[in-house]
């Protein structure tokens, strides 16, 4: 089983490519996916409390568990000028 | 430079955030006059907004339109405005009686404009009269005059543009240099010919070495401004901008300032990227969740978006490693702006120009045409600004007339060419007719409520149909509220926003509440309590910021992470709670954010009232267009067929959806209308109104605001 995490914005910038895959298993959660994403891109600054994460345009908690071919994202918190 | 008429006076020193001096200015007569305010004044209407709304409540009937000699042009900051020790410091309202609506609108806009006002000794300016021949007023507080000059004759391409008449009055009335003790609000010859004729503010960049600009962009407040014979303002101060506020308690000034620079400088670098990208980033996240206004709003998302996301921008256009704030002090810097960029289109064609933008909403503006080149984004941009016209109400008016013509409301015939979506020559050459006042362009400039009027007569008498009939279609997809054009955030998705943009006093302008992302995205307004008291609270917040002479940015678009231990994150009160102390420490008072609610509140429902007393007051007034709902038109509902039916499930409960994509998308319509309804009772009845969204008297007289206008309004209501 596989999720595709997708860099928007300056993320894409950082990261220098578009998307990732991350295998996972029937217990991986959102935070595993985003101390993944941690560990494979330390410049990317994923602090708590300045991003929300999406699964599939749904922002979900970190202890949601991934289905196959999930899609993650990682937002800013906008709330409109 | 003639002078026509001068008055020597003596600038008022700015104590607490306040000169209580309003200057105004009679074009008609030509008088000047200094108006000492009463201390009551400001407690009770605060400034900017609140200070518009006041006078022109009191200075104007409900027969007066935008182009009325007794209408008048109000420029104000606030109390918070001028401190460079506090970032977003330099934004001021220009409000009148707009064109488009034919009741109050403000914009709001930045530069150095409103600082200096204050500097120069004034609170406001209000403009009243119409001018014989056109003029400029000079606000010199150097010199201790005030004039009303000839406007100087140049070439035509000087005169005509905005910007290029605003660059070179700054220069000629400081001896041939440019300096940032001045700065200038200009209107241009666009602002003529169309009902969203902008003001423009500009100011000297020191670090750029050049004139930049900022806009009043929404409502035809440049179209009044015109009409007046009014090309242009000087205003002059060489005060120290440190400290200009005199605050009571600089030390308390200081530290908020400095917390919430803390904040930005931290935490925008991981979120929004204002200070790289400016407002061009949203457009990525608005289309990825189908906010995109393409093709005037029919679908939120294209393949051909990317081209127009922020790092295009970034790397073709805009000057890197300089701060860009649109005034001194502020670290969220989001005002981008691109030096010698060449135009291949339009009049200027080989012209090499600076150009300040794009914001997203011209982004989003040129993606509601169908086009998708950054090329055309920047030279529109510049176009717009020097002609003087609106970014977003140009681009969502062209995208009405050419949705009209993609369903066979418009033929060639009636515009002269092919008017589709998508194509550049034809968008680019209606935004000159516009701005000119020629050919199709003439219709186009009325803006989309007017527009919506003359295609359905044209169409009725040509095919023998009622004009109602047709007139019903157009509802649809006109995208206008109270006559205001959209601004750019597709709302199918999120009954929030709807009512976001339904009850906005001004019109579909998002800087009343922009709750799409909190609500459609961020899950943060679950049900329609959580909808119904956001639609109360961030109207007032909002207005607070539009009444003191700040920016919204620094609080909204930049989330403290402290506001993820609060009940409510979107309302990020931990930064909030730095403006309330910034507010106390300037003036002196001891005020929680309750009270600032309370006085937003006071102006929010004097707004309400001059809406009323103009005739767009009430919950009719507040009925959005099918599309703003949800997907008018079957091939919008295919777009996102999956996303409606699975909401058209959620409704239904356990009843079966209907069998075919027709019906489903016909009981879809009809859900999504009786849940905007079901979202004005509640909102109104929390807002203190009565079910057709009148003010109850007792909401009007706990404000203070039941004078003897309002009396005899509420008299021929019936309430």
């Amino acid at each position: 089983m596989v999720v595709s995490i997708k860099f928007l914005g300056m993320q894409r910038v950082v990261t220098n490519t578009d998307s990732i895959d991350m295998p996972i298993t029937e217990k991986t959660r959102v935070n595993d996916a985003l101390q993944y994403v941690r560990q494979q891109y330390p410049a990317l600054p994923l602090e708590e409390g300045m991003v929300l994460v999406a699964v599939n345009l749904e922002v979900a908690s970190l202890d949601r568990i991934l289905r196959d071919k999930d899609t993650l994202s990682f937002l800013p918190l906008i709330s409109g000028g | 430079m003639k002078i026509l008429h001068q008055i020597k006076y003596k600038p008022a020193k700015v104590v607490g955030g306040y000169t209580d001096r309003i200057l105004r200015v009679n074009l008609g007569k030509q008088e000047i006059t200094v108006q000492e305010l009463p201390p009551d004044f400001k407690n009770k209407y605060v400034g900017g907004r609140g200070y518009a709304l006041k006078l022109i409540w009191d200075g104007t009937t409900r027969e007066t339109r935008y182009d009325s000699p007794d209408n008048i042009l109000v420029m104000a900051s606030g109390p918070l405005g001028n401190e460079p020790a506090f970032p977003g410091t330099g934004k001021f309202i220009v409000g009148t009686i707009s064109p488009l609506t034919d009741t109050f609108i403000d914009s709001n806009i930045g530069g150095h404009f409103g600082p200096l006002l204050k500097r120069a000794g004034f609170d406001a300016l209000a403009v009243s009269g119409i001018s014989n021949g056109d003029v400029v007023i000079l606000i010199d507080g150097d010199a201790q005059t005030i004039s009303i000059a000839a406007a100087p004759a140049h070439d035509r391409e000087i005169d005509d543009g905005a910007l290029s008449f605003g660059e070179k009055l700054m220069k000629d009335v400081n001896g041939g240099e440019y300096s940032d003790s001045l700065a200038a609000v200009t209107a241009g010859k666009g602002a003529c010919n169309a009902r969203f004729g902008i003001v423009n503010s500009l100011f000297f960049d020191v670090r750029r070495r050049r004139i930049r600009s900022k806009q009043a962009g929404r409502g035809g407040t440049g179209t009044v401004m015109r009409y007046k014979g009014l090309r242009g303002i000087v205003v002059r101060s060489s005060l120290s901008k440190v400290n200009g506020n005199n605050a009571i308690d600089k030390e308390g000034v200081r530290q908020a300032g400095s917390r919430l620079k803390a904040v930005v400088s931290k935490c925008d670098p991981q979120q929004l990227h204002l200070a790289t990208w400016g407002t061009t980033g949203l457009s990525e996240y608005m289309d990825k969740f189908h906010i995109f206004p393409i093709n005037n709003y029919q679908y939120g998302q294209s393949p051909e978006s990317s081209k127009l996301f922020a790092q295009v921008f970034l790397d073709k256009y805009f000057s890197k490693k300089i701060p860009d704030g649109c005034y001194y002090g502020c670290n969220l810097a989001c005002a981008k702006g691109s030096e010698n960029v060449e135009l291949t289109r339009g009049p200027k064609a080989g012209k090499v120009v600076n150009i300040d933008g794009p914001e997203y909403e011209t982004v989003g503006a040129v993606s509601c045409m169908g086009v998708f080149d950054p090329h055309f984004v920047m030279e529109y941009n510049w176009y717009c600004d020097e002609y003087g016209i609106d970014t977003i109400s140009t681009g969502v008016t062209i995208s009405f007339f050419m949705e009209c013509f993609q369903r066979g409301f418009l033929t060639a015939d009636d515009v002269g060419y092919e008017l589709t979506f998508g194509n550049i020559d034809t968008a680019d050459r209606l935004l000159h007719e516009i701005a000119s006042g020629q050919g199709f362009g003439k219709i186009v400039g009325q803006g989309v409520a007017r527009g919506k009027k003359w295609v359905s007569a044209k169409y009725a008498s040509r095919n023998g149909t009622s004009q109602d009939t047709v007139m019903a279609e157009l509802n649809k997809f006109g995208m206008e509220v109270k006559g205001l054009e959209f601004s750019m955030y597709i709302t199918k998705e999120s009954l929030a926003q709807q009512g976001g943009y339904g009850f906005a006093l001004k019109g579909p302008q998002h800087d009343e509440a922009w709750l799409i992302f909190i609500d459609q995205v961020h899950k943060e307004l679950p049900t329609l309590e959580h909808k119904a008291n956001a639609l109360k609270w961030f109207p007032l917040i909002r207005t607070w910021f539009n009444a003191t002479g700040l920016c919204k940015l620094p609080w909204i678009d930049v989330r403290n992470p402290e506001a993820a231990n609060t009940t409510e994150p979107s309302k990020n009160l931990p930064t909030l709670a730095y403006y309330v102390a910034y507010l106390n420490a300037t003036t002196g008072s001891n005020k929680t954010l309750q009270d600032v609610l309370d006085d937003s509140e006071r102006l929010y429902i004097l707004q309400k009232l001059i809406n009323l007393r103009h005739g767009k007051g009430t919950r009719a007034n507040d009925q959005i267009p099918q599309r703003a709902i949800g997907p008018a038109f079957f091939n919008e509902y295919e777009a996102r067929a999956e996303y409606y039916d699975e909401w058209l499930q959620q409704q239904l409960g356990d009843n079966k959806v209907p069998a075919s994509p027709e019906q489903r998308h016909k009981l879809l319509m009809e859900k999504r209308i009786e849940a905007y309804q079901y979202l004005c009772d509640i909102v109104y009845e929390k807002k203190g109104f009565t079910s057709e969204g009148i003010p109850k008297r007792e909401t009007v007289e706990k404000f203070g605001l039941m004078d003897e206008q309002a009396r005899q309004l509420f008299n021929q209501l019936g309430i």
